[in-house]
């Protein structure tokens, strides 16, 4: 298995998890999360704001379904056809192990 | 070592950590989040608690399962404990109801104690840690 950590815009994140739903995947976790990215945020007239609202999306999905949840959110995701800065990223980190805490039951991929 | 993710309900946040304070972790970190999972959740004791709290999740546009207020604890546990750490947050958790939650575990690559610039295993060894007050 693989967790997904998809930071996106906030106007975008349902956009994104409607995707996500008519892609099969219903089960997300949703945070507010604020950060910066190499473009060291954004300065609007003599104001630079460093810390940017965003919000953070977690999945856990088989390894199989790795691609087709990336390209599910990168498409959702993007501003405008090329995208712009500050439409986000997505992390991809392994997964062990994964229970069901109302059945007890350990998830076999 | 292991990170461990609990996802789990919010009125079951004190139940988890005297658990696992029994247990023998008592570093945490938690947060709040949203989440939906599988499909239809039990809405047991008040129907609209998710739905105050969260716009989304009266959204009106959205067909699928509602967002459901949650709560995430982290915790970095060395590899031999792993377990026992699962079975702790397990067994204060487990109502049989969809809507639990779920557990991740996840390799962590190395840890350190800012304090003392430990790593590895004895920088997340709470055994070694003077006692703090308890819950």
């Amino acid at each position: 298995m693989v967790m997904i950590r998809a930071i996106v815009r906030p106007e975008k994140a349902m956009d994104v998890m409607t995707a996500l739903l008519y892609a099969g995947f219903p089960a997300v976790t949703k945070t507010d999360v604020f950060g910066r990215g190499k473009q060291r945020g954004i300065k609007i007239g003599e104001i630079v704001y460093d810390e940017l609202p965003k919000e953070l999306l977690i999945l856990v999905v088989p390894d199989k379904d790795k691609q087709l949840v990336v390209d599910t959110i990168m498409k959702a995701a993007r501003t405008g056809a090329k995208g712009a800065y500050g439409d986000g990223k997505i992390f991809v980190t392994p997964v062990e192990e994964a229970y069901t805490i109302s059945s007890g039951v350990k998830d076999t991929d | 070592m292991k990170e461990i993710w609990a996802i789990i309900r919010i009125d079951k946040v004190n139940q988890t950590k005297r658990a696992l304070v029994a247990a023998g972790f008592p570093s945490l970190t938690a947060r709040k989040c949203a989440g939906r999972g599988k499909g239809n959740v039990e809405y047991l004791i008040r129907p609209t608690a998710g739905a105050e709290q969260y716009e989304e999740a009266s959204h009106p546009a959205e067909k699928g399962p509602k967002l459901m207020p949650k709560r995430i604890m982290m915790l970095v546990v060395p590899d031999a404990l792993k377990d026992k750490a699962v079975q702790a947050i397990m067994s204060a958790n487990q109502t049989g109801r969809p809507g639990d939650g779920k557990i991740f575990v996840m390799p962590v690559l190395d840890a350190i104690r800012i304090r003392t610039g430990e790593t590895g295993d004895t920088a997340v060894d709470e055994h070694q840690q003077p006692q703090g007050t308890s819950l």
